[in-house]
């Protein structure tokens, strides 16, 4: 697998597609392992989804006393094993995302194994196959590379990042400057 | 003929015990593309897989796209027809449901002639099946008395492009350009929870610097993300759209050489829009003089560019003038009709556009005839094989027809795909007229608010039960496919439709085995007319991602850019609108201080019988809420949670406040898709628009009042 997931929270128009679709994963029981909050409801209707970040060191791994969460090959955090999980919950505090959730029925935790039954072929996740605004992408490292470069191209143009309540001051009037 | 239809180099998840089915959602108008999961040797349905290599959506959906296949197999389905007794609904055979309306039908008719009988249908079904509730209603029943709630959806949007452009087509262009345009104006659309996977569009031509100006009374998820909000006023479009045309003349954006040579009436649209500048256009909208200005010249400007508007500017008693001025700002520009540019409605409803073209509509015929034109008359008529003189007249809109209820015109009604008593204004004169009918059929898969007003309830199919095809937002014929058999005793809606009509003697005209033979009979009606289908088959549009209409013969390639040369009016050229700004039909007064109006949230669809059945969708938004401006708020001693009376002319409710900045201060939103004590509906106005006859869901005035659990619950 040379994908990765790419998030630009800014994006998101808090449709909780994402979430529906996470339901939707073959291996998942049914139980979404992301999640979309507003930033400040009372603000704005900004939104931003959450999912796991697949660290290369994992705060929930490493919390974890039965070495229930393993990495595979590609490097994709799943969720506990069935049979070593011992419901401590460590794993829920020690992630920094808020990712690892727990199931109380079945006292054991479950969180986003990135799809890999659909990820380990190279088709993306359900969360960013669905997602309407691209705010979830699965692209490849380099794809990514070339889209964080060309925010740096953007904020050039526009010279100044809006502000919250006057962002129309700020749109430049021409076009076809950067336009492909 | 494989049914998992994909292209070279497409991966999809495949189970091994599982099949996929090629389709599209069964709601809103962008009918996203989507395969279904069905187990291989149940038949049964088991999920959904992303279709990522459909042009206009490629894989993504939004929740309610997501948990549609939940429908089907549903623990609510109603499996067998439904007859009701002493009040309560018993099971029954067709055959004994059938015996039951043939008699009320014919006794009704009889005793009060043909025009007793009304039919009530819905755009959120095939094309097949739209045709054939035209044809059901002249020909089986023989009735006048047809319209559909198209009316309470998209009607503004086709009677302002008809009288600018002359053929109502949703959008001019096909939105796989989109992507190139420079600068999209959009009015009254609230695009990223309505119509979700359109935004990846918006995203992608803003990724290369296009602007967006959004114009709506709060600050929705598309709105957010716009370089200028216009918060306008409810009611105000316009004021609005005048006041940017005034300032397009003023600052030379007019494309000259188009407007002389395409359109008609400029001179008298300069003398209107004269007195619209900045200063008179933000008294009436409410809107900064400066933002307007600021959108006029970024919009002036752009070299490229879409106007777009929805529901907000549509569904009100001014809906066909606003829709006319908006699609004039477009003209002013010289956009219709070229690469990347041009004008678009979001259509609302699955097949908004397809359903609207084929005679369900109380004065069309198949194609968009007028019933009152001899010649079209005579034309389907002859396809239809009856006489032209029994061919009945033009009939009246949707609330009208319950007008019509109250007078006892109408006695009975058929309703088929639709929920008036939750989608229509002014709920509870409709709740009265529904009671008041002597007999009422309604076909549906679940029990909706209005079925359970039915003497009979009918058991359809739902999408996935049955192929056929629908025309998306872009004017796109598509295909649905059948997934599994239909549950329990259920039946698609064009089987129910000709066994009627056979029991009332028209049997003969109704000789359907299949969707595709109803699709061919359509294709003719509609040839020769302006919404062309003759040269569509179902073969075509697998190969070609779908077939633009007007399409007249099978060589021909469809028609993805509308009005590349000239327009569908008589003289060729388009008609700008001249219309001044008028108040709403009705203002905030003394009593009723701040205006109210209505919506919807991206995990409902419509009336909410099918969405408020899903799990995660129930989860996500389970009651409807009043959101309000904090400052608005504290003059009630209102907070977070608390529960407000909203009182019109009409009728109150209680409703829970969640409160945000991003609204105007003086307007309260109340998303609409739930019946009963829960329905905004109740409080919405019936003021209708004079020409589209479409109901002003989204103005009225309204009172706030601060109560109390106990209170409520004392009532
Ligand atoms: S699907 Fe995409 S746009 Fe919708 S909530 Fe999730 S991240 Fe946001
Ligand atoms: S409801 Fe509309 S946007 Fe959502 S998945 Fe269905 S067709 Fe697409």
């Amino acid at each position: 697998m040379r994908k990765i997931m790419y998030l630009e929270f800014e994006r998101c128009i808090g449709c909780r597609s994402c979430q529906a679709a996470c339901r939707e994963c073959g291996g998942h029981e049914a139980k979404e392992r992301n999640y979309v909050e507003y930033v400040d409801f009372m603000e704005s209707r900004q939104t931003y989804p959450m999912l796991c970040m697949q660290c290369k060191d994992p705060a929930c791994a490493r919390v974890c006393p039965a070495n229930a969460i393993q990495i595979t090959e590609e490097g994709v955090v799943l969720s506990a094993m069935e049979e070593k999980c011992i419901g401590c919950r460590n794993c829920t505090f020690g992630c920094p995302f808020g990712i690892p959730k727990f199931d109380f029925e079945a006292n054991k935790m479950y969180k986003c194994d990135m799809c890999y039954d659909r990820s380990k072929y190279d088709i993306a996740p359900m969360c960013a196959s669905v997602c309407p605004s691209d705010a979830i992408r699965f692209i490849d490292f380099d794809e990514m590379q070339a889209l964080r470069r060309r925010r740096a191209q953007m904020n050039l143009v526009e010279g100044k990042k809006p502000q919250e309540g006057n962002k129309w001051e700020y749109v430049p009037e021409f076009f076809g400057v950067y336009t492909d | 003929m494989t049914q998992y239809l994909v292209k070279e180099g497409v991966k999809n998840l495949i189970h091994p015990d599982e099949q996929l089915i090629t389709t599209h959602c069964c709601y809103c108008g962008m009918q996203c593309g989507m395969h279904i999961r069905v187990h291989k040797k149940t038949g049964k349905v088991v999920g959904v897989e992303p279709r990522y290599d459909w042009p206009v959506t490629r894989g993504k959906m939004c929740p309610k796209g997501v948990t549609a296949y939940q429908t089907i197999e549903h623990k609510d389905r109603i499996l067998r027809p439904l007859i009701k007794k002493n009040g309560k609904f018993v099971e029954a055979s067709w055959e004994e449901a059938l015996d039951l309306i043939e008699k009320n039908f014919k006794r009704i008719q009889a005793e009060y002639g043909k025009d007793a009988l009304a039919v009530f249908g819905g755009v959120s079904m095939t094309n097949e099946k739209c045709y054939l509730v035209g044809k059901y209603a002249r020909v089986a029943l023989g009735t006048r008395f047809i319209d559909y709630n198209g009316r309470f959806c998209m009607s503004s949007a086709a009677g302002g492009f008809l009288k600018t452009l002359g053929i109502d087509r949703g959008s001019t262009l096909p939105w796989t350009e989109l992507e190139h345009t420079d600068c999209f104006f959009m009015a009254g659309t609230n695009t990223a929870e309505c119509h979700p996977t359109s935004i990846q569009w918006f995203w992608r031509a803003k990724d290369k610097g296009a602007k967006l100006i959004v114009a709506d009374p709060r600050e929705t998820p598309t709105a957010r993300v716009a370089d200028v909000h216009l918060d306008l006023k409810p009611g105000t479009d316009s004021a609005l759209a005048n006041g940017i045309m005034h300032l397009l003349i003023k600052e030379g954006y007019v494309d000259e050489e188009y407007v002389n040579e395409r359109c008609n009436n400029y001179e008298e649209l300069k003398a209107m829009v004269e007195k619209f500048t900045p200063e008179y256009t933000a008294k009436i909208t409410g809107v900064a003089p400066e933002k307007i200005v600021k959108a006029a010249h970024i919009y002036g400007r752009s070299p490229r560019s879409v106007v777009m508007f929805a529901r907000g500017a549509e569904q009100q008693s001014k809906g066909v003038d606003n829709v006319s001025l908006y699609t004039s700002m477009a003209l002013l520009r010289g956009q219709i009709g070229k690469f990347a540019s041009g004008v678009a409605t979001f259509t609302g409803q699955g097949n908004g556009q397809g359903g609207r073209e084929h005679g369900q509509k109380s004065d069309l015929l198949p194609g968009y005839r007028k019933i009152t034109d001899p010649e079209a008359v005579k034309y389907i008529s002859s396809i239809w094989g009856i006489k032209p003189e029994d061919m009945p007249g033009p009939g009246v809109s949707a609330y009208e027809m319950f007008d019509e209820i109250h007078k006892g015109t109408i006695r009975a009604m058929h309703v088929i795909c639709s929920n008036p008593a939750v989608s229509a204004p002014n709920l509870e004169y409709i709740w009265e007229g529904l009671r008041k009918l002597d007999f009422l059929v309604v076909n549906d898969f679940f029990l909706s608010e209005t079925a359970e007003f039915a003497d009979v309830v009918l058991p359809a199919t739902t999408w996935a039960e049955d192929e056929g095809t629908t025309t998306n937002l872009e004017g796109r014929v598509i295909r649905i496919r059948k997934v599994r058999e239909p549950l329990g005793e259920a039946k698609p809606d064009w089987m129910i439709l000709s066994k009627i009509a056979e029991r009332m003697g028209k049997g003969k005209h109704f000789q359907y085995n299949s969707a595709r033979e109803i699709f061919d009979e359509l294709r003719l009606a509609s040839k020769g007319g302006k919404a062309d289908y003759y040269g569509i088959t179902y073969e075509r549009i697998d190969k070609e991602d779908g077939v633009f209409w007007p399409c007249p013969s099978e060589d021909h390639p469809g028609t993805p850019t509308m009005f590349k040369e000239k327009f569908g009016t008589p003289d060729g050229k388009a008609n700008l609108a001249v219309v001044d700004w008028e108040p709403a039909g009705e203002e905030p007064t003394e009593e009723y201080p701040h205006y109210l109006t209505t919506g919807r949230v991206v995990f409902h669809y419509l009336s909410g019988n099918q969405t408020r059945r899903v799990d995660f969708l129930k989860e996500q938004c389970p009651v409807p809420y009043a959101e309000m401006h904090p400052e608005l708020a504290s003059q009630y001693r209102l907070s977070n949670g608390d529960l407000v009376k909203l009182t019109t002319k009409r009728s109150s409710m209680v409703l829970e406040v969640r409160l945000t900045k991003a609204i105007r201060k003086d307007t309260v939103f109340v998303p609409y898709h739930w019946g009963k004590e829960l329905a905004v509906n109740q409080l919405t106005s019936a003021c209708l628009d004079p020409v589209s006859r479409m109901p002003e869901f989204k103005v009225c005035a309204v009172k706030l009042e601060k109560v109390s659990a106990k209170e409520v619950k004392a009532q």
